[in-house]
């Protein structure tokens, strides 16, 4: 290819690519080298001259979205301009409290990754009646006391697996509903002489869906992650995959470390995998680092699940922008606020109300009768 | 991937030939349109047409199948459009009348097997027609693609990569002349990365006034000079009040042609008032239209 394009402008057109995609488009070699056939293609055509036409060319090439598409227009600008363009992204400058913030966090939830360790032995132990747990069920995660937590978490891992032995059943009389298969029945009719004795049937694929799950771990929202992680362990199993993020002011996959056969390991494994325990959120930018990272694992049988109570540090408008484009993908969104469990709370923050014109299911996740709750958009 | 085939003594050239040819055929194209359609003629990938309804992705193909003289063949996608529907089907009547009519005869098991399954017995829907094509490339539309299924996109991809389809009763079929893709979205979902990484993209845009007047004289050529101006200007300003549904360009040439059909020579309140169903779909976007006030609409686009 290169022969007839001028050393020049192959090397521009490189140059070019590369720098697109340190701004966050998917210009990898295959776009590159498409880039430099479609700049050869109208270089031969009529001079390549003028620059409207080499932009549409390029953009045509390297964009693949509306989204892509408006950014191009700055980028092409700013490249061909040679003027540099301004930082994407805003220097994050840590404060300095901030490592001594993470560690204290870390060691308030100590008792809770332990999983009752300490407390087996002790007198928490089946002298619950029934009604303890009710009261248990319907107490908010962030008031549980330590004594209480490990009966708690016993509770939940067994009004889980029923919980997903109820869905894997659900999903199966689905599956049910035959349709004859007119292919099928005449194949089998050849043997019977044109006769269709037997009839083939054709089944309704079965979709199994895939779950994605971000948790927020700022400051006051651990608790309730801690559970929505048990929640998204114990679901593992019925979902085609499941997927779990944990986000502060940037975004961390757990999914692996949740994955690890024992749960208390997995979960001791996910506390030193966390990035910052505490902190601001950056609810809009950990979507944006979502989508450009992992945008892949959305699609329409997808169900996104969001735990935050909505406090973005960040820009509103970018939260946005981010969850539309998710909600364009998915097939529903759930956006759990433990907040909703306290009486009076509006859901007023600029973080929140700029969130839920795309939200398709707001509910609480405060304690465990509204976890498990959540059934009903599972299916 | 190979380019077209293009009907012999047809080659296109440069941009501006793509340009002039569809201004021809009465689609008016700016130059970032004509580079791409030019690319996909050139370089023989398939062309990913977004935009909001109404603004002229279907036409495109159309003109392009009139411009470069073949045959366009259309795959109308919906949610649940399945292989059947789209690649083949067999002709299970015509079977099963073979099977009894060869009842007598001496004829093995295999051998019918072979005979009912023979292409006599095909029914070709479009994507099977499209790679088939005998002499030269087609264009092959493939509207609403956001439309169809998650299974239907997987399975469109392998076609687009390879232009190829196996029939496991006859075996493998390739095209000899790769057709010419045109995919339309409307956005309903976001189409898969690996399917948009093989298309060249384009975004249409609402036209700007010059343009949208242009493609109403080239539409609609017994329209006066003076209602021409003022409906695309009232429609230019209504498209600024964010409605639900923004009109396109569609909906302005039904609007016009509706005020020609009523014998206006110039636009006023009342006309308006009477036709305005044309051009807004839903009573929220007529009652954001008129609490804007009509008057004051046509009085600004003077």
């Amino acid at each position: 290819m290169g022969r007839s394009l001028q050393y020049g402008v192959e090397e521009a057109v490189v140059g070019f690519c590369r720098f697109v995609r340190s701004h966050g488009l998917s210009a990898g070699i295959t776009e590159t080298l498409n880039a430099l056939r479609a700049v050869e293609a109208i270089g031969i055509a009529g001079g390549i001259k003028d620059r409207q036409i080499v932009k549409a060319a390029l953009r045509a090439v390297l964009c693949s979205s509306k989204a892509e598409w408006d950014q191009f227009e700055d980028l092409f600008e700013a490249f061909w301009n040679s003027r540099a363009l301004q930082s994407q992204s805003p220097n994050q400058k840590e404060r300095p409290e901030r490592k001594q913030l993470q560690r204290e966090s870390v060691q308030a939830m100590s008792p809770a990754w332990s999983t009752g360790e300490g407390l087996k032995d002790g007198s928490g132990k089946a002298v619950f009646g029934a009604t303890v747990h009710e009261r248990l069920k319907q107490t908010d995660f962030s008031d549980v006391s330590d004594r209480d937590l490990a009966e708690l978490e016993r509770i939940a891992l067994r009004l889980l697996r029923q919980m997903s032995l109820r869905l894997s059943r659900r999903l199966k009389t689905a599956k049910l509903g035959n349709k004859v298969d007119l292919r099928r029945t005449l194949r089998l009719s050849i043997s019977r002489g044109g006769e269709p004795i037997y009839l083939g049937f054709r089944h309704r694929k079965l979709q199994q869906q895939k779950l994605v799950i971000l948790l927020d771990i700022s400051g006051s929202m651990n608790p309730y992650s801690l559970f929505l992680a048990r929640f998204a362990y114990a679901l593992e199993k019925y979902f085609r995959r499941v997927d779990t993020f944990v986000f502060s002011t940037r975004l961390t996959d757990i999914t692996a470390a949740l994955r690890t056969p024992y749960l208390r390991d997995a979960l001791q494994a996910l506390s030193q995998e966390s990035a910052g325990w505490s902190g601001g959120t950056k609810i809009g930018e950990s979507l944006r680092e979502f989508n450009s990272r992992s945008g892949r694992l959305l699609s329409r049988n997808t169900l996104f699940i969001i735990l935050s109570d909505g406090w973005d540090t960040g820009e509103p408008k970018l939260l946005a922008t981010e969850l539309g484009a998710i909600k364009r993908r998915v097939r529903k969104v759930v956006w759990l606020n433990p907040l909703l469990g306290m009486e009076g709370y509006e859901p007023l923050t600029r973080g929140m109300s700029a969130a839920l014109p795309h939200v398709d299911v707001f509910a609480s996740a405060h304690n465990l009768e509204s976890l498990l709750a959540l059934e009903r958009h599972l299916g | 991937m190979a380019p077209p085939t293009l009907p012999p003594g047809k080659a296109i050239n440069n941009i501006g030939e793509v340009i002039l040819g569809f201004e021809q055929l009465g689609y008016i194209t700016d130059s970032a349109l004509a580079t791409v359609v030019y690319l996909a003629l050139k370089l023989g990938k398939p062309l990913l047409l977004e935009g909001h309804a109404g603004l002229g992705k279907t036409e495109v193909a159309k003109t392009l199948a009139a411009f470069v003289g073949t045959k366009l063949i259309r795959l109308q996608c919906y949610e649940g459009l399945d292989a059947n529907a789209a690649v083949y089907e067999w002709n299970y009547q015509k079977q099963l009348l073979a099977i009894k009519a060869a009842d007598g005869s001496k004829q093995s098991v295999a051998e019918k097997e072979k005979h009912i399954f023979s292409r006599d017995f095909l029914m070709e829907r479009p994507l099977l027609q499209a790679i088939q094509a005998p002499e030269v490339s087609p264009v092959l539309l493939l509207d609403e693609v956001d439309r169809a299924d998650e299974a239907f996109e997987a399975f469109l991809l392998e076609l687009l990569s390879d232009f190829q389809i196996s029939i496991p009763e006859l075996g493998t079929i390739k095209a000899k002349h790769p057709p010419l893709v045109v995919l339309t979205s409307n956005r309903s979902r976001e189409l898969s990365d690996a399917l948009k990484r093989r298309c060249l993209y384009h975004w249409i845009e609402y036209p700007n006034r010059e343009k949208e007047m242009k493609i109403v004289s080239a539409r609609l050529p017994g329209i006066g000079a003076e209602l021409e101006r003022q409906v695309v200007s009232f429609v230019q300003s209504v498209r600024r009040l964010n409605l639900v549904k923004s009109p396109g360009v569609a909906e302005t040439l039904d609007w016009a042609q509706a005020l020609m059909a009523l014998g206006k020579a110039t636009l006023d309140v009342s006309a308006a008032e009477e036709t305005l169903g044309c051009l807004a779909k839903s009573m929220d976007d007529i009652a954001k239209i008129k609490s804007a006030g009509i008057e004051n609409i046509i009085a600004e686009a003077g």
